[in-house]
């Protein structure tokens, strides 16, 4: 269950201070697929890394399973991320100095999860890269690389997956095939999705969807 | 642990090409430490038995007097206490020998010394026509004699000679002996005889003026101490120690400083080879933000993630050392090599191996330094926030307690390295207060760079414009380079210079137009007919310079204050005549004094003026030493006795005398011509004899041959000892210079070469928009040229102030600046870096774009 109370996120940019994500009240029920929806700069990144623990809010609570991450310290945030959190970005950020296979097994080292070789091979099986296990990042297309990024994110099997625009560095096909991955993982492990995308054809796949435009919620 | 471990490994084996920089930055930093230790610690051997060759012992103790029992039972007590291994008694002293065939009527002053078997301790004695020196010649009323004993006395080996009361055949023809070089002078050329046959000669009766010495062999680390305690012992019995290493005189003050200066260059090979790590360390975690923020958003804590860069600069800084030490085994082997075995120089002497102590040290200085250099980059990973994956951000500063913290922690354990490198506080202390005032200023430069250049900024010119944006643009590198390159070159340059200043220190000692033989007692009515003996091309000798010399007693100085006393004075002596006080302390001895118009060029006036001309009012101007202890001041009268005249005099002026360089002797006292014209006095003239030994030998026979009142006293043997010793410093120092210039220059280069990676990708969007190479090239060259200009300039003008520190408070040599070095250090620095910039972006220039691109 995620909550999110009032939060809001201000930056300071030179001699003004700019308003990215205006007071946003939200429930993410556990399981849920939601879609977060909008423009460029209309704060859609912005409230996943804050319920990510990315970023600190400049105002309100963000709370995971009742605690309160905004309470949190930078080391607990991480050990929380490396439980109960998956990342995708739009531009992968995979290790450019680790194998797929590595990028797959970091986050298990980490949480020095048992049995990371079975697991990490298991999940780049799952995604379709057994044979590309040992090629570095830019070795690999951009879609091989975002599927490395899920087989990561996916990782410690965490109850939370964030993704941002998983798809908008992809052609059409390969953004469809990330997309149907992401389906099948929420389907056969109850994964609680939140996607960030603008394109609103994405956006109808999913179970729910939250529009932001200027950085307030506006559907 | 097993995750920092592994990830250690990964980010190595991915990042090798880069980090090779990193670790080639170690080796030879590394390299450069532990031949230079290595070389130092051959070259300190050899140095040192040079100066111990030069009195013979390790220990020696004179005393003018007979050995006291009193004296015998300290010396015997505190030798047995520090295990001294060897000991051997001299006898010295002045007289005349004769050839025993009566019919010849000529004598000669000499220098007689007799030894025991074990002399000499150290070096050896060499004799002319091969001959081996060994006791037996010298025993049963057997004498070695110098070569210019034989021509004076017209005597061959085989001959017999007296002295004294006794009669001895000379048996060998000395070629040089131990024990002989310590400046003092030789009132005539060496007679060696047999200890046990002083008695016969009579010599060692009232009123000798024989000296007898203890020469001793001390373990090395028990001398300083020996010597320390035996000075306070006996000086109630007037006798002296002193060791090889006491640098009471020039020589041995000319090993401290050698030995000064080649620390501080093993301190400074270090301190380069720190800032080139920190630099690359930098440059590194700025390329690894990205993946830190990705390790930190997948569950990595600060810790971890500087841990693993920190094992990683750990595991480097290792490979790199042992690395460093493989290269220092072959470049020292390699020495001998090069140098030839033919060289005439200290360094040929030498065994080279790299020594055990040396790769230890440069071990541990190579880890040590590249963490202390590393972590005040690595701290930097505690601020690269996830979000940066989402937005880039630039981390808004702020007040890191942590990070001042490590700072002031870092700049302490830097400092302590300093100082145990340097092997001096003083040394340690001084180059790391030159290193921070260095980079203040380089800091301040850089931010005044960025202002200045900034209207460049619209300049029509495509690279220039871009070349100052990128002084300026938000991460640039301005400061990093200045900062890098800038301590380089101060570093450089100083040691450059010092190393000018510390050779032309040593080559005024060893100029060879310093006069090598003075004749004394020439009479007022001779110095005409010596001047022409001497002058005529026939002779072979150079000119001559004749001063006269009077011998005086202060007997007191009048019109002083009595707060002024002489704390130096006995409280046992009275007021003299007339409320004229007799001076004790410094005063009270026999002065050799002289009159003339003008000053030597080694002499300068620091208070008063010196006269012109001549006046019947006595004048007299003093040394600056004897002033500064005696408190007298211009304006005093002081009274003189000369040879019974008394004779007041007041003090018109105070000289600084250069004794380095007193190559026409040096006076105390110096009065104005007029007063002492009548009073008794002989003439000196020091000048330099022929080059060749038999036309030299026949020169002092001819002189004192037609002159029988003239005593000739040939410093050659000494002057060439202490010339060869110098030179072989010298060439030593040379050498390491030229190993710092290189090492340097090569560390230097790494570290500018690494901040290429910051212009790859820039370098490759500006290629896809349409830039030649030839425009990117001149870009680089702008930018590298100005931030490599500023940094010789900065580093140069700091180079002055070190040296002027090091030579004042650490090598005690007069501070001289080489304008020729600092200039050279700006326009190589300059040239250096703008090539380097542009050089090591070759591949960036010459290769596709779109590799780079998808790279980063």
């Amino acid at each position: 269950m995620i909550e999110l109370r009032e939060i809001s996120k201000t930056v300071r940019s030179g001699d003004h201070s700019l308003t990215i994500l205006h007071p946003l009240t939200l429930d993410i029920a556990r399981g849920q697929f939601m879609a977060i929806v909008g423009p460029s700069g209309s704060g859609k990144s912005t409230l996943l890394g804050l319920i990510a623990g990315l970023d600190a809010p400049t105002s309100g609570s963000v709370r995971i399973d009742g605690v309160d991450i905004t309470r949190l310290g930078e080391d607990a945030l991480a050990r929380l991320r490396g439980e109960k959190i998956g990342f995708m970005f739009q531009f992968f950020h995979l290790i450019p100095s680790l194998t797929a296979y590595e990028n797959v097994a970091v986050p298990m080292e980490i949480a020095r999860t048992a049995d990371i070789r079975r697991r990490a091979q298991s999940l780049l099986e799952e995604v379709g890269l057994t044979l590309r296990a040992h090629h570095y990042p830019a070795q690999l297309s951009g879609g091989e690389q975002q599927r490395v990024a899920l087989a990561r994110a996916l990782a410690n099997d965490p109850p939370i997956l964030l993704a941002d625009e998983p798809t908008g560095n992809l052609d059409t096909a390969t953004g469809r095939y990330i997309l149907d991955l992401l389906r099948e993982i929420h389907r056969a492990r109850g994964t609680t999705i939140i996607l960030v995308t603008h394109d609103a054809e994405l956006a109808a796949l999913a179970d729910s969807r939250l529009v932001l435009r200027d950085g307030r919620a506006v559907e | 642990m097993r995750f920092i471990l592994q990830m250690a490994v990964r980010e190595t084996r991915a990042a090798w090409r880069r980090l090779l920089f990193f670790f080639v930055c170690i080796a030879v930093g590394v390299a450069a430490i532990v031949a230079l230790r290595s070389v130092i610690q051959n070259v300190r051997e050899v140095f040192g038995t040079e100066a111990k060759a030069l009195i013979a012992a390790d220990v020696v103790i004179n005393t003018t007097r007979d050995w006291t029992p009193s004296a015998i039972e300290i010396i015997d007590r505190r030798l047995s206490e520090s295990g001294a291994t060897s000991r051997t008694e001299t006898i010295s002293s002045p007289t005349m020998a004769r050839p025993a065939d009566q019919s010849r009527k000529v004598a000669r002053a000499v220098e007689l010394k007799a030894v025991q078997p074990a002399f000499p301790l150290y070096g050896s004695i060499t004799l002319e026509g091969g001959q081996t020196y060994s006791h037996a010649l010298v025993e049963h009323h057997g004498a070695l004699v110098r070569p210019e004993l034989l021509t004076t006395l017209g005597l061959r080996v085989g001959d017999e000679i007296i002295i004294g009361r006794a009669e001895f055949t000379i048996r060998g023809v000395i070629a040089s002996e131990p024990g002989r070089g310590m400046g003092q002078f030789s009132l005539g050329p060496r007679v060696l005889i047999d200890f046990d046959d002083v008695p016969s000669t009579g010599l060692l009766g009232l009123g000798s003026r024989a000296a007898r010495q203890w020469l001793f062999k001390v373990p090395e680390d028990r001398i300083d101490a020996l010597v320390t305690t035996l000075r306070g012992e006996l000086r109630q019995e007037s006798a002296t120690a002193r060791s090889y290493r006491s640098n009471e005189d020039q020589i041995g003050r000319n090993f401290d400083r050698a030995e000064n200066y080649l620390s501080l260059v093993g301190l400074i090979i270090v301190i380069l080879g720190g800032i080139a790590v920190s630099s690359v360390t930098r440059v590194f975690i700025l390329q690894k933000i990205r993946s830190i923020a990705v390790l930190k958003c997948v569950g990595a804590r600060s810790r971890d993630v500087i841990s693993i860069y920190i094992l990683q600069v750990v595991a480097l800084g290792l490979a790199g050392s042992l690395l460093g030490v493989l290269l220092a085994r072959i470049a020292v082997g390699a020495i001998p090599l090069a140098l030839g075995a033919s060289s005439p120089s200290i360094l040929a002497e030498a065994h080279y191996a790299v020594t055990w102590s040396a790769a230890l040290q440069g071990i541990a200085i190579g880890v040590l330094v590249s963490l202390l250099f590393s972590v005040v980059p690595l701290l930097h990973v505690r601020f690269v926030k996830p979000s940066l994956l989402l937005r880039e951000e630039s981390t808004p500063p702020t007040r890191d307690l942590v990070g001042l913290a490590a700072i002031a922690g870092v700049a302490a354990a830097l400092v302590a390295v300093a100082v145990w490198q340097a092997g001096s506080f003083r040394i340690g202390v001084l180059v790391c207060a030159g290193f921070t005032g260095v980079a203040v200023v380089l800091h301040l430069t850089g931010r005044a760079l960025v202002a200045v250049v900034a209207p460049l900024a619209n300049a029509r010119s495509f690279p220039l414009r871009h070349a100052v944006l990128h002084l300026s643009r938000p991460g640039n590198q301005t400061r990093v380079i200045l900062l890098a390159v800038g301590l380089g070159a101060f570093f450089i340059v100083g040691i450059r210079s010092l190393q000018a200043s510390l050779l032309g220190e040593f080559s005024i000692q060893v100029s060879s137009d310093s006069p090598d033989m003075f004749l004394l007692d020439i009479q007022t009515t001779e110095v005409d007919l010596v001047r022409a003996f001497v002058t005529d091309p026939a002779s072979g000798a150079g000119p001559a310079q004749f001063l006269p010399v009077l011998h005086a007693r202060v007997v007191g100085v009048e019109g002083r204050d009595s707060a002024l006393d002489d704390p130096l004075e006995p409280p046992s002596r009275g007021r003299g005549p007339e409320g004229a006080r007799p001076r004790g302390g410094p005063l009270a001895r026999e002065f050799t004094v002289t009159y003339r118009d003008h000053l030597e060029p080694n002499e300068r006036i620091i208070a008063g003026t010196f006269w012109r001309g001549a006046s019947p009012d006595a004048e007299v101007s003093i040394e600056q030493g004897i002033q500064e202890r005696s408190g007298i001041k211009v304006g005093d009268t002081m009274r003189f006795d000369i040879l019974g005249r008394m004779i007041s005099a007041r003090v018109t002026s105070v000289r600084n005398v250069e004794w380095r360089d007193s190559r026409n002797g040096g006076f105390m006292f110096v009065f104005r011509p007029g007063a002492l014209d009548q009073a008794p006095q002989t003439f000196v003239a020091p000048l330099k004899g022929p080059a060749d030994p038999a036309a030299r030998a026949r020169f002092q026979h001819d002189l004192v041959a037609r002159f029988p009142n003239v005593s000739v006293i040939d410093v050659h043997e000494i002057l060439e000892t202490v010339r060869d010793v110098m030179r072989k410093v010298t060439f030593a120092i040379t050498v390491v210079g030229g190993l710092v210039l290189f090492s340097g220059a090569l560390i230097l280069i790494g570290a500018v070469a690494m901040t290429k990676y910051q212009r790859v990708y820039e370098a490759a969007v500006f290629k896809t928009l349409g830039a030649n190479t030839r425009t990117i090239a001149r870009m680089l060259l702008f930018e590298y040229g100005v931030l490599g200009s500023l940094a010789g300039l900065v580093g140069s003008l700091g180079a002055i102030v070190l040296t002027w520190g090091v030579s004042r408070y650490a090598l005690d040599i007069p501070w001289r600046i080489f304008a020729g070095e600092h200039a050279a250090g700006v326009l190589l620095t300059a040239v250096l870096v703008a090539a380097i910039g542009v050089l090591s972006s070759l591949d960036v220039l010459r290769n596709k774009p779109l590799a780079t691109l998808r790279a980063e």
